[in-house]
């Protein structure tokens, strides 16, 4: 993906300025005397980990929150900015991570929604306009098209129209590639080059580093609220980038631990339920990583479920070391030996008004140890396993016997993984075990999946980063529409991959 | 591994548990006075002076042991009604049916004790109490049931579920428990026949010098073990463990193998059994029968009251208590002021809207503060550990 970069415009005067942008919640400083000048015809790349403050700098120039210091120059006139309408008044416009747009609605009623002129609608004139603006642009996609019949690219698309036919000269995109398949990452950023080209000046947020260098012209880094330096792709490295956003190096590649991958340990066959899985077959081994690829939704979280017991299968057959378990219910399938780490651990991992120690011991409340036979809890052991698990994890909190709401995503993360790594399970589901955290807890996340290979274990990880596919798997399957629809060596291209993400892979050489 | 293990001793002034605890206590003072000087608006509203009508009300309830003894026993039933309630609601389940609960227990015990009459002393009075904790129990699992079977709401069951109950008392007043002796030449209104002095729960007031008239009786102290046993369910027990998890995440207590719906039954029969004993102070100490004109809508300021209470076993006793105070103020209203007697129901009112609203505000204070402090320490902690300089070197 290295072709021409924007001509930079390194003479033209910056579009927007934010001079000594301070902002801070209680407790927080989200931006400190952060300045940053956005000039036409640049993609700028704004980079950091969770927290970093990214998105809140975006934010106060979206008019979403007022800055506590500082100012915003437009053409070098000094604005302010009370809300997005004022935004998008001032050629400033957003498109968030989640879209909002209505399903029953076309692309036009969408695009022209809150911006209809006079009272009498004049479709006709509108989907013209929708129209032109998409063919100046290259955008393929259908003015009369309803939203609900749409890929997750074409919506993106048309919250970019949106904010194109307000006249917007800065688009700014909160992490726009983290709902997309690589293929249509790739038809976004043609579309940002073309935008790029014509003078506007786009805003990338993004923590996918290998994205940034192939798309952006200027690269900011925040850090804690800090811009910690601005490079150009052309000076700039993965390595040097990753380790200015986390203050040390990483490692991108962890070691993988040399083991012999065993007898299968999970074998799942024709599973089917509810729609979203349609005769799913695979089979994961001890000291085996499978990874599930996919873009979200084709039914890795109903897969997760249906193995953990969440969801009852209505037909095919689940095995764990050869006993079949297919419909127990979970308490008996997470005896049999396993552990699940859920994709969204808010929902389904913790209990975030309950103590650290009361969660350490969710699911396991009835073991021995922690109870005995009169319904007793036994506090102390309780406690006394928290603090060893919070120590060798190294959860990063004042006490166990604080709120779970309390930690960061990434400290909440390693209590989930400790507390059902303890189990000593035989198998592993991970689903989206990395999501929503920052690069160093990635890495902490990583390196103990990666260990249970080492203690004999199977880990099905499901996810929908690549990156993270290709880092810990021995070997990988797509999943599209409930369906396995491909199966690949961990050296695959990812191109090869992706057409199994669309389903479009030849089933025969599914497994 | 980090030197200095994960957790840090927290260097500031209070622990945290006394620092929630202080923070708590300020908060319903806060409420407290918010709900006092609303009410001291309507009484200047009404031309009499805030003053002397709360020390009207004040020094009616505490006028002499009597009094104080009438307090606690007004306070008796509620604390059942609101432990009833709490228990559902610490799980995320609303028993609105806690009223009908409780009537159906009345019937059941006053069944009881006149069929087991021939049981000698104590043990016919614990017959009845078992036999009105059972009623609770049955009447409360039908929508226990319901819920986890069928999925049918709670809350509209057991409000339909109320209106039977009343036809039920009434159907036994008037069927199987209607009185069969009556005083030879004399009316008398509907009710059962009066029980066995050995079905009713014992005096206590006398050995503190309490008058008979207060009706302050071993049930007191009875609700007082109960909010104990609460307390101790939800604190040491798994059950009441797994029931906070349910009523805080139901989708982690599934993910954990929480069977939700065993859970949520099983609160159901205790929250039963305790409704089931808000009746007894009319039937087994004040009037020793269950007659047609009893009073009703405990279990609805049972609910007042667990709110008030914050769903705290000791806070609810606590609340229980105050509310008991409050009603009591009715009558010195009646007696030195021209207030109506309303002023007290309003009073209530405002108190229970003042704590919700200042707990909530507290609450988030607490929550935010403790975060900052996360975040404040995780932030000192940030730079390289040994172990992340060894990742490094790898």
């Amino acid at each position: 993906m290295s072709d021409e970069r924007g001509a930079g415009r390194e003479s033209a005067p910056p579009l927007v300025v934010m001079e000594h942008v301070t902002k801070r919640f209680p407790g927080v400083v989200a931006n400190d005397d952060v300045s940053l000048e956005l000039r036409p015809g640049e993609v700028h790349a704004l980079i950091g980990e969770n927290g970093a403050g990214k998105s809140t700098l975006m934010r106060i120039l979206y008019g979403m929150y007022p800055a506590s210091e500082g100012r915003i120059l437009l053409g070098g006139e000094e604005i302010s900015i009370s809300s997005p309408r004022v935004a998008l008044q001032h050629g400033i416009g957003m498109v968030h991570q989640h879209f909002v747009l209505v399903d029953p609605f076309t692309v036009t009623e969408n695009v022209i929604l809150g911006d209809e002129g006079s009272a009498i609608l004049d479709m006709e004139t509108a989907q013209q306009k929708v129209a032109d603006l998409a063919q100046t642009y290259g955008f393929q996609v259908r003015p009369s098209a309803l939203i609900e019949d749409l890929s997750v690219g074409e919506e993106q698309r048309v919250e970019i129209l949106k904010a194109l036919y307000r006249g917007v000269e800065v688009l700014i995109l909160d992490e726009p590639t983290a709902v997309l398949t690589p293929s249509e990452a790739k038809d976004l950023f043609t579309n940002l080059r073309r935008l790029r080209d014509d003078g506007k000046a786009i805003v990338f947020i993004s923590h996918k580093l290998d994205e940034v260098l192939a798309i952006a012209d200027r690269i900011t880094v925040l850090r804690r609220g800090k811009v910690v330096g601005e490079t150009t792709p052309a000076d700039a490295s993965k390595a040097k980038l990753a380790e200015m956003m986390v203050g040390r190096p990483v490692l991108f590649r962890l070691e993988q631990p040399d083991v012999e991958i065993g007898e299968p340990i999970l074998e799942v066959e024709g599973l089917l339920g509810e729609g979203k899985l349609n005769g799913i077959g695979f089979e994961v081994r001890t000291r085996e990583i499978l990874g599930v690829a996919g873009v979200e939704g084709n039914g890795q979280k109903e897969l997760a479920e249906a193995l953990i017991g969440l969801r009852k299968p209505a037909a095919g057959t689940v095995r764990l070391a050869g006993t079949d378990i297919t419909g127990w219910p979970v308490a008996d399938i997470r005896n049999a030996g396993v552990a699940y780490i859920p994709e969204d651990r808010h929902e389904q991992g913790l209990v975030l008004n309950m103590t650290l120690w009361e969660n350490a011991v969710l699911g396991r409340e009835d073991d021995p140890p922690f109870s005995g036979k009169t319904g007793f809890l036994f506090i102390d052991r309780i406690k006394e396993m928290a603090r060893r698990l919070v120590k060798l994890f190294d959860v990063r909190t004042r006490s166990i016997n604080v709120a779970a709401s309390t930690l960061s995503g990434g400290n909440q993360q390693k209590l989930v993984l400790a507390r059902e790594l303890d189990t000593s399970p035989k198998l592993l589901i991970a689903s989206q075990p990395t999501r929503g955290l920052d690069v160093g807890a990635i890495e902490f996340v990583w390196r103990q999946i990666l260990d249970q290979k080492k203690e004999g274990r199977g880990v099905l990880l499901i996810s929908a980063e690549l990156d993270e596919i290709y880092a810990l798997s021995d070997r990988i399957v797509t999943i599209y529409e409930g369906r396995i629809t491909g199966e690949y060596a961990p050296d695959a291209r990812p191109e090869e991959i992706g057409v199994g993400m669309l389903g479009a892979a030849d089933t025969a050489e599914a497994s | 591994m980090s030197t200095g293990g994960a957790t840090l001793p927290a260097p500031r002034a209070l622990p945290p548990w006394l620092e929630s605890a202080v923070g708590q206590g300020l908060a319903l003072l806060a409420a407290f006075a918010i709900a006092v000087s609303a009410g001291a608006l309507i009484i200047i509203l009404y031309g009499e002076n805030p003053l002397s009508v709360y020390s009207a009300m004040l020094s009616f309830a505490f006028k002499d042991v009597t009094s104080v003894g009438t307090v606690l026993s007004i306070a008796t039933p509620l604390i059942f009604a609101a432990l009833a309630v709490s228990v559902c609601f610490k799980g995320g389940l609303f028993n609105i049916g806690v009223e009908g609960q409780f009537l159906v227990g009345m019937v059941t015990a006053s069944w009881a004790a006149l069929t087991f009459d021939f049981l000698p002393g104590l043990l016919h009075l614990a017959a009845v109490l078992l036999f009105a904790c059972f009623g609770g129990m049955v009447y409360a699992a039908v929508p226990g049931i319901l819920k986890v079977t069928t999925g049918a709401h709670e809350v509209v069951t057991t409000i339909m579920m109320n209106g039977i109950a009343i036809s039920i008392v009434a159907y036994a007043l008037n069927g199987p428990l209607r009185f069969t002796k009556a005083p030879p030449g004399q009316n008398v209104d509907l009710r059962t026949d009066i029980f066995e002095p050995s079905a009713l729960v014992p005096d206590l007031g006398h050995v503190f010098g309490v008058g008979g008239s207060a009706h302050l009786s071993w049930l007191f102290p009875i609700a007082i073990v109960a909010s104990a046993i609460v307390w101790f369910l939800f604190r040491r027990l798994r059950l009441g463990y797994e029931a906070r998890v349910v009523g805080s995440s139901a989708g982690s207590a599934r993910a954990g193998g929480i069977a939700i719906g065993g859970v949520q039954i099983k609160l159901f029969l205790i929250s039963g059994a305790l409704a089931g004993l808000t009746g007894m102070q009319q039937v087994l100490v004040e009037r020793g029968a269950l007659v047609q004109n009893y009073e009703a809508q405990l279990g609805f300021t049972g609910i007042a009251v667990a709110f008030l209470g914050q769903n705290n076993p000791i806070g609810i006793v606590f609340a229980a208590v105050l509310w008991a105070i409050l009603s009591r103020g009715e009558t010195a209203l009646q007696l030195g002021t021209n207030l109506p007697r309303e002023f007290v129901i309003i009073l209530q009112g405002i108190l229970i809207f003042s704590v919700v609203v200042v707990y909530q505000v507290a609450k988030r204070r607490l929550a935010r503060r403790e975060l900052q402090r996360a975040g404040a320490e995780v932030g000192l902690r940030d730079t390289a550990t040994p172990e992340d300089e060894a990742l490094q070197e790898a």
